[in-house]
C-alpha cells in the first residue's frame, strides 16, 4: 500500500500545475469512487419505488444535481445484483459519464453515431433523452463488448438502436450521421483510485499507442459527419497528450470547429499549452471536469462542428 | 451447435438486416397485442416492425433506414416477439417496456410464488385469466412473460 501511495503521487505530480487544489485531489485518492446510477426513464418515471426498493436492501440513494441520476451509499456495494438492475429500472454509471450527451444534446429523428459504445451507457443515455426517438448506431470493435451492449439495450428495453463491430477508424463511410460521440478508450486517470481503481494505469502506459489511436477514431469520426454536424470528444483521462492534443490534431486536419456548451457540473477549460507545446487557441472552449471537484470520474469533453 | 460456430455465425459478413414486414403482417402482430393484452396498436407508431425468420423486431422508425441498411449489424432494435410454434410469444424485454399499457391477462404474484416460478419453472396454478402468454408483474413490478395452461403457470423470464 505505502509503495502504491508513492507511486500515485509520482505519477500525478506532472499534472501539479494544471489540477486545481493539487493536494485536494492527491487526498481524493484515497477514497473509493463515488456511485451512481441512472433512472432509466424509458421504463419509468417515478424514482420513489426504486428509491424504497433500494433502501430495503441497505442502500441510501440521494438525488444528484443532474436530473434522474442518484448517489449511492455504501459506495463499495454493487447495484448488478439487485432487482431493480436485473428489471432494467436502473443504470449503475458515473455522474461525469452523463456529461459526453450534454453535450452531444441529442434529438429526437436524429442520426446519431456511438464510434465506442460498448457497455452502452452513453447509447442508453442517449435513448432515453430522446424518449427512444433518435436513430442510434453503437458500434464497438469488440465482439465480447457487444455482447454487453446488447444485453444492456435489451435490460433497458431501447429500440432506436443498432449495434456494429467495425474498427472506429475504419467505420464505413456510407452513411453520414447528424452527430458522432467519440467516447475513446483511454489511459482512465480520471477514475484512478488507491487501491480501489486504475490497478492497470501504470501498466498500459507506454504499451499502447492510445493518443495515436484517439486521432484515427477523432478524424474518421469527423468524416462520417454531416456538413454542419456535431462531434462530441470526451475520455475520463487527465493526460493533455489524449485530450487537447487529438483535439488539436483534428484541428489541424480538418474544418472543424469548436463549440461552448452549458454543462451540468463544474468545469474548467481545455489547455492551450503543454510542457511548452501550444494548442488552438479555442481549446479554451474544451471541458475539463477534475474528479475532486464534481465527487465523480474526472473527464475531458470537447464539442465540435464540422464546417459547412 | 457449439458456442465457437454461434460466435462465426454471428459474425457472418453475409448476414442480411430484419425485413420490414408489409402492412397486413404488422397489423396481424399488433393487433395480436391488442387483442390477447389490450395494449393499443397506436403504441407503436414510431416504430418499424423487423422481422427474421422467426423473431419480430421494433425499431425506431426512420426515412433512414435504406441508408442504414448498408452497414452490416449485429442487432437493430428490440426484439419483439417470437413466433413459437404457430403461436406468437412477446418477449420479457418488450413487456417490461410496454406491459404498462396492458389491460389484461395480466397475473399479480405475490413474492413467494414468483420465486418459486423463477427457481421451477413450470408450478402448479390456477388462475382466471384465459389460457395463452400472460404479462407477470409483482409488487408493481413488470416481470416478463409467462404462460398459462390449465393448471398451470409456465416461466418464459430470462
Amino acid at each position: 500500500m505505502e509503495r502504491s501511495l508513492e507511486r500515485a503521487e509520482d505519477y500525478f505530480a506532472r499534472y501539479r500545475e494544471i489540477i486545481p487544489d493539487y493536494e485536494g485531489f492527491l487526498e481524493s485518492l484515497s477514497e473509493p469512487l463515488p456511485l451512481y446510477f441512472r433512472l432509466n426513464t424509458l421504463k419509468t418515471k417515478d424514482p420513489e419505488p426504486v428509491i424504497s426498493g433500494l433502501t430495503r436492501q441497505g442502500f441510501r440513494v440521494e438525488k444528484t444535481e443532474i436530473p434522474w441520476f442518484f448517489r449511492v451509499e455504501p459506495r463499495e456495494a454493487s447495484l448488478g445484483n439487485t432487482e431493480e438492475y436485473y428489471l432494467g429500472l436502473i443504470y449503475p454509471m458515473t455522474l461525469s459519464s452523463s456529461l459526453p450527451v450534454y453535450a452531444l444534446d441529442p434529438q429526437p429523428g436524429e442520426l446519431i453515431l456511438d464510434l465506442c459504445a460498448a457497455p452502452g451507457s452513453k447509447t442508453t443515455q442517449i435513448a432515453q433523452w430522446t424518449e427512444d426517438r433518435a436513430v442510434i448506431a453503437a458500434n464497438d470493435r469488440r465482439l465480447d463488448r457487444i455482447t454487453a451492449l446488447v444485453a444492456n439495450l435489451r435490460r433497458l428495453g431501447v429500440a432506436c438502436a443498432l449495434t456494429t463491430v467495425y474498427r472506429g477508424e475504419m467505420y464505413p463511410l456510407e452513411v453520414s450521421f447528424d452527430k458522432v460521440l467519440v467516447d475513446a478508450p483511454c489511459s482512465g486517470e480520471g477514475r484512478y483510485r488507491k487501491g480501489y481503481e486504475g490497478e492497470l494505469l501504470y501498466q498500459k502506459e507506454g504499451r499502447t499507442n492510445l493518443s495515436g489511436i484517439q486521432k484515427g477514431l477523432l478524424v474518421r469520426a469527423f468524416d462520417l459527419l454531416k456538413p454542419g454536424g456535431i462531434l462530441v470528444y470526451s475520455t475520463c483521462t487527465i493526460n493533455p497528450e489524449e485530450n487537447e492534443a487529438v483535439v488539436d490534431y483534428l484541428l489541424r486536419k480538418r474544418q472543424a470547429e469548436l463549440l461552448d456548451w452549458e454543462a451540468p457540473l463544474p468545469a474548467r477549460p481545455g489547455l492551450t499549452e503543454w510542457e511548452g507545446r501550444p494548442f488552438h487557441p479555442e481549446l479554451v472552449k474544451a471541458k475539463r471536469f477534475f474528479p475532486h471537484e464534481i465527487q465523480a470520474v474526472g473527464f475531458f469533453v470537447a464539442k465540435l462542428r464540422r464546417r459547412i | 451447435m457449439s458456442r465457437s460456430r454461434q460466435g462465426r455465425k454471428k459474425m457472418d459478413p453475409r448476414a442480411v438486416w430484419p425485413q420490414p414486414v408489409p402492412r397486413e403482417e404488422r397489423e396481424e402482430v399488433l393487433g395480436y397485442l391488442e387483442a390477447r393484452f389490450g395494449i393499443p396498436s397506436s403504441t407503436f407508431e414510431g416504430y418499424e416492425l423487423l422481422r427474421t425468420a422467426k423473431n419480430y423486431w421494433l425499431f425506431v422508425r426512420t426515412p433512414h433506414l435504406a441508408d442504414l441498411q448498408r452497414l452490416r449489424i449485429q442487432t437493430a432494435g428490440l426484439l419483439f416477439l417470437r413466433k413459437v410454434s404457430e403461436y406468437l410469444k412477446p418477449t420479457s424485454a418488450a413487456l417490461q417496456r410496454f406491459g404498462h399499457l396492458a389491460t389484461r391477462n395480466v397475473v399479480e404474484l405475490d413474492r413467494l410464488t414468483l420465486d418459486r416460478l423463477r427457481l421451477e419453472r413450470k408450478i402448479p396454478w390456477e388462475g382466471k385469466v384465459e389460457p395463452g402468454y400472460v404479462i407477470l408483474t409483482c409488487e408493481g413490478r413488470i416481470w416478463g412473460c409467462g404462460l398459462h395452461l390449465p393448471g398451470k403457470l409456465i416461466s418464459y423470464l430470462p
